[in-house]
Order: C-alpha cells, then structure tokens, then sequence
C-alpha cells in the first residue's frame, strides 16, 4: 500500500508535503478507478501484467513508471561515462539483439579489456526476480546496478565518481530535476531511474506465450508440442513456471570442484552451496549463446548433450540430475533432443528482441 | 509529477493530516526528553590515530601504519538502573578517522532520566541494509565506500595500512561485514559506565566520550581471540576470521573515557 512507501518517498523527495502530495495523488489517483489507472506506465514498455506469468515482485508502485524517468534510465543504461575510462556503458553487455545478454562473448570485456568473472546474464522480466547475480547477492533490481559499476572487472567506476560525473553534466541535472526536483543527483535517484528502464525489460510475447494465452499467431507444430511435453516432463522440476526458471540455485553437474567460482557459497559460505548457481530463465534462449554461469558450452545442442551424458559428480549435484539408477544427467535422445530445440525455439519474443523504445537513445 | 492535476484535492488532505498529525505531537509544557551528545577518540593503544604514516605495535610485537579507519555505530540503546531501556530509532553514524567532525554527533528525544549503560551494533542491520535503497542517503549512502555491492551489505568496519614488521612492508585490508550465519559480524558492544551515571535532562545535554582502540580488533579478552596481522593481510569478504575480528571488537575496543553531566 502508498503508505508504506510514504515515509520512504519523503526520504527521497527534498520536500516532504510534496511527497505527500504526491503520494496522496497516487493514492487518490488508484482508489477513485479513473483513467490514470490504466495510464499509469503506458508510455513505458512492460509495465504491463502477462496472464500467464506469477505476480510482480517489484511492482509498479515500488517505482512508479513515467515516460521521462523511464527515458533517463535508458540514457543511463547507454551511457560510457559511467565506467571509469568511459569505454563500456551497461549496454555493451547487454544487448538488445541478444535479450540483453552478450552475443557471442563467453566473458565479456570490462573496462582497460579484462574478461569478467562471469558470462553476461540476459535482462528480461526482472520484475518477477527476488535475487540478482548468478549467485543471488543482490537483493534488489535498484541495488543491483551498484555490482557492476564498481566491479573492477566491470565498470570499475566507484559510486560517488559516478554521481559526481552526473552532476557536472547539465543535461543530466537538467533531466533529474525535472523528475525529482531540485538538488544534487543523489543515489537514490540514479538507482531509481536506471531501474526504470531494466524492470522495463518484459518479454512476454514469444509464439509459445501467445500459444498458452491462446491469442493469435500462438500456433505451435506437432514437433513443437512434442517438445513442450518433452520439456515439462523433464526440464520444467528447475526451469518452472512461463518465466521458466524456479529462481532456485542448483549445481548442474558442470565440474567436479570450484574452485574458480563457487557460486552460491560466496554469499552463504556453506559449504552445502559449493558448485550452485541460480537457475537461469529459458526466455529467448536461442539468442542468449553462449550458454552457462561461465558461458563454456557455445550452442544449445551443446548444452543438451551436456545434460544428457556430460554431468559430473559432487557432493552438492543437484538431486534432479542424479537418476534413481544412479545414472547422472538426464537421458535425451537424439530425436527427443530435436524436439527440445523446437520447442526452445518457440521462446523466442521477436517484438521484445527488435522494441526500438529499448534501443540507445539517438 | 503525472498527478499535478490532483494538487488541489491533495493538498487539503495533506493539510488536513498534517493538523492531525500536528495535534497529536504538540510537546507538553514539561518537556520530557533530552539530546545525548557522543565523541569518539580514535586510539591505538595510547597514541591517537593518525593517519600519517605513524608507526604503532600490537602487543604482540607486530608494527603498523593506518591509512584508512572507518565503521559504523548504530542501534543505541540506553538503559536505566531499573533495567528500562530506551532505544533510539534511526541512528546510523559513520566514524571516520579522516573526517573530524564524524567523530561526534547527537542523540535526540532521549526520554529525560539517569541513565546507568549504553549499547549500540558495530555496523548496520540487515533489516536497514535490506530495506529500499531510497534509505541509502548520509552515512548509509553506499557511495561512501562502506559498501559490499556484490552481497547487497553495508561494511561494518574498514582497517587499512602498511604492516612493517614482516621482512618487506605490506599493505593490509581489514573490509568486516556480513550478517548471514555462519560468519555473522553483526556485534553490539556495550562498554561500562564504571559507576557512573548520564543525567539526561530536558535543559541540558550531557556528553560521553569513548575510546576506540584499534588494538583491540586484534585482541580479545582470550589469547585464543588474537589474530595477528601476519596471518592474514587481506579480508574482502565474510570469514571465521572476520568474525573473530569482530568479536574482539565488541568485547574490547570501546571504552568510555568519561561523562559529563553538562
């Protein structure tokens, strides 16, 4: 409800009766049912609900969209200036094309060309995440923009420099007071509006979601279909739901030790977390190449006959992967193999992929 | 900024609840709470801190410089001989021995009384660390460098400097923080008022100044708890170490050097 985020706002805003204002207004706005309801966002992308995805977990009240700040967020999202050399924006990483993964890069370069410590995740739907990170350390959309920009593999560009460069930019104070009133840009406000334009990273159209909504265009092929049945029977116990991911963290059977990485451990330190890694949604995942936490394997086919005879043993496998004949991975045929791939496929969301409002900003 | 259309109705309610609000929190004529002013001495042993390339041993033997000394106090809470308490919400002071005036701040609404102890966290809560960003302004703003962005955490406290005891002169990075189990660095410290008491009055402000000797993050009331510089120059990340760091502090490191009644 607003008056949770009431007294949050009135941290935010210089001004605390406008922030009550404010507040009042939506809270106004929502229970009088008018026509700022629906209006509430529809300039901005993906501010919608798809039927067939589960409840928001930051939901549009937490950070509620308008065009302008999503508009900043995006020019945030594209801008170089905000790594320490001014050579990689967020958008180097993460590219539209490729569902805001990296096309092609297993590790992608950092500032002064050093290879990350991990394989570029895809952006999409992360209202609907809890956690950030392959290993879950982020607790939230706005502070996981903090990681990566002072990552010394990343960004390397410390908090208060960035604030500083925002500051010194006309244009950007311009921008910020519009929204946020006058004043210095603070962090709040930068995490804020950069998280408008990431939590506007829906896809939700594919084939296969029209399919399920039963809206037009959703025709799947029988090779397809046989592939979802495949893919319910014995990928759907990790990648769940239509977001296709339990959000869960698994060791999939990659290594024997990890020692490099140890995923989940780093942040709980049990040694019951070695070798986990969260499981990653299976949106889009014909354009997400390459594949895994460190994007060893290139192609999906790769990836199955991973599953199929490549898992190996550890203390921390994950249960789903160890056979009650103690055979470990999953069992794919060829032909079952081909269906998969057909029905992965069909997660591709082409007005998602190609939505110039998610472009640079020219 | 959409609802501007909404100003006036708004602004009714907004004065409307604010003359409610307002009713309710006029003071009474006995002002019945009081300010408690706080100072930290940043010690190593006897010597001040400085950070200047002055050279300071442990005990144990092993010579050092400091560079850098940061960490955050919060979470006060008072108690009075009848064992009430009164906490203070929202308190969050970042110390920081290359900033003068974070060394000393105030505690307001103090509810008025003698006052026999103080507790108070070394570090933030998880609660505030989880909490909306939109917190993550002053002293808890993550652009002060008190920040673990990859696990979403403030850090509890910074030590960092020259170890000049080993054969070739190391820089060390003490970063502790973490407030998951198994290594959870989340320690209150409660150092003694010896005695004594802090008279909190409507009309005056009485004052407490403690000493925070770095020494004591090496040392506990144990010679079990000792960590030597040596062993490790680096902590960036939760650890048993880490935690036996911070355990050390909150036994040791801060004592109170007296109390005015003012």
């Amino acid at each position: 409800m607003w008056l949770n985020w009431l007294p949050a706002l009135r941290r935010l805003l210089p001004h605390w009766r406008l922030a009550a204002l404010l507040a009042l207004g939506g809270a106004v706005v929502a229970s009088a049912g008018c026509s700022q309801v629906g209006g509430l966002g529809l300039a901005v992308p993906g501010t919608a609900q798809p039927a067939n995805f589960p409840a928001m977990v930051y939901g549009l009240a937490q950070n509620p969209p308008d065009a302008a700040t999503f508009e900043l967020g995006r020019r945030l999202f594209y801008d170089a200036r905000l790594s320490v050399d001014g050579s990689v924006s967020c958008g180097s990483c993460h590219q539209a094309a490729a569902a805001f993964a990296h096309a092609g890069q297993r590790l992608s370069p950092g500032v002064g060309g050093h290879p990350g410590r991990r394989n570029a995740p895809a952006l999409q739907n992360l209202r609907w995440r809890r956690g950030f990170m392959a290993d879950g350390g982020v607790l939230g959309l706005e502070l996981q923009a903090l990681a990566p920009l002072t990552d010394a593999h990343e960004m390397n560009l410390p908090l208060a420099a960035a604030l500083a460069r925002l500051n010194a930019d006309p244009a950007y104070r311009r921008r910020f007071a519009a929204i946020y009133g006058p004043g210095s840009i603070d962090t709040p406000q930068f995490l804020r509006a950069l998280a408008q334009f990431t939590a506007a990273l829906t896809s939700a159209n594919s084939r296969y979601d029209k399919y399920v909504r039963h809206e037009a265009g959703g025709t799947l092929t029988a090779l397809e279909l046989r592939g979802r049945a495949l893919f319910q029977a014995k990928c759907s116990g990790c990648h769940a739901t239509d977001l296709f991911t339990d959000e869960s963290f698994r060791n999939d059977g990659l290594d024997r030790t990890f020692p490099q990485d140890s995923g989940r451990a780093r942040i709980t330190a049990r040694p019951t977390d070695r070798g986990r890694f969260k499981v990653p949604s299976l949106r889009n995942v014909a354009r997400t190449a390459p594949y895994m936490h460190d994007g060893r394997l290139a192609t999906l086919t790769a990836v199955l006959a991973h599953y199929d005879h490549g898992v190996q043993p550890s203390p921390t496998l994950d249960p789903l992967l160890r056979q009650p004949t103690g055979r470990l991975g999953i069992a794919l045929t060829a032909p079952e193999q081909a269906e998969l791939l057909a029905f992965l496929n069909t997660l591709t969301d082409h007005e998602f992929l190609a939505d110039s409002r998610l472009l640079p900003p020219q | 900024m959409k609802n501007r259309r909404f100003a006036t109705p708004c602004l009714l309610l907004t004065l409307a609840a604010g003359a409610l609000l307002g009713c309710k929190k006029t003071p009474d004529s006995q002002p019945t709470v009081g300010t408690v002013s706080l100072e930290l001495a940043n010690m190593v042993g006897a010597k001040s801190v400085a950070l200047d390339g002055t050279t300071y041993a442990t005990a144990s033997g092993e010579t050092f410089t400091v560079s850098t000394l940061k960490y955050y106090l919060s979470n006060f809470k008072f108690t009075k001989s009848d064992g009430s308490t009164y906490a203070a919400p929202g308190e969050y002071h970042l110390v920081d021995a290359d900033k003068a005036g974070s060394t000393a701040f105030t505690i307001s609404q103090v509810p008025v009384g003698d006052y026999t102890g103080v507790s108070f966290v070394v570090g933030v809560d998880s609660t505030t660390t989880k909490a909306d960003p939109l917190s993550l302004t002053g002293d808890l703003n993550p652009a002060n460098n008190m920040y673990w962005p990859w696990s979403s955490g403030h850090i509890f406290l910074k030590l960092e400097g020259i170890l000049t005891s080993t054969a070739k002169p190391t820089a060390f990075a003490y970063h502790i923080g973490g407030y998951r189990a198994p290594y959870n660095a989340l320690v209150t410290a409660a150092p003694s008022f010896n005695g004594s008491t802090l008279p909190v009055r409507a009309d005056h402000a009485p004052a407490i100044r403690f000493s925070a000797d770095v020494l004591k993050i090496f040392d506990g009331p144990t010679a079990a708890s000792h960590v030597p510089l040596a062993a490790t120059t680096e902590i960036m990340s939760p650890s048993a170490r880490s935690v036996q760091m911070a355990q050390n502090y909150a036994s040791g490191m801060f004592t109170v050097q007296y109390i005015h009644a003012n």
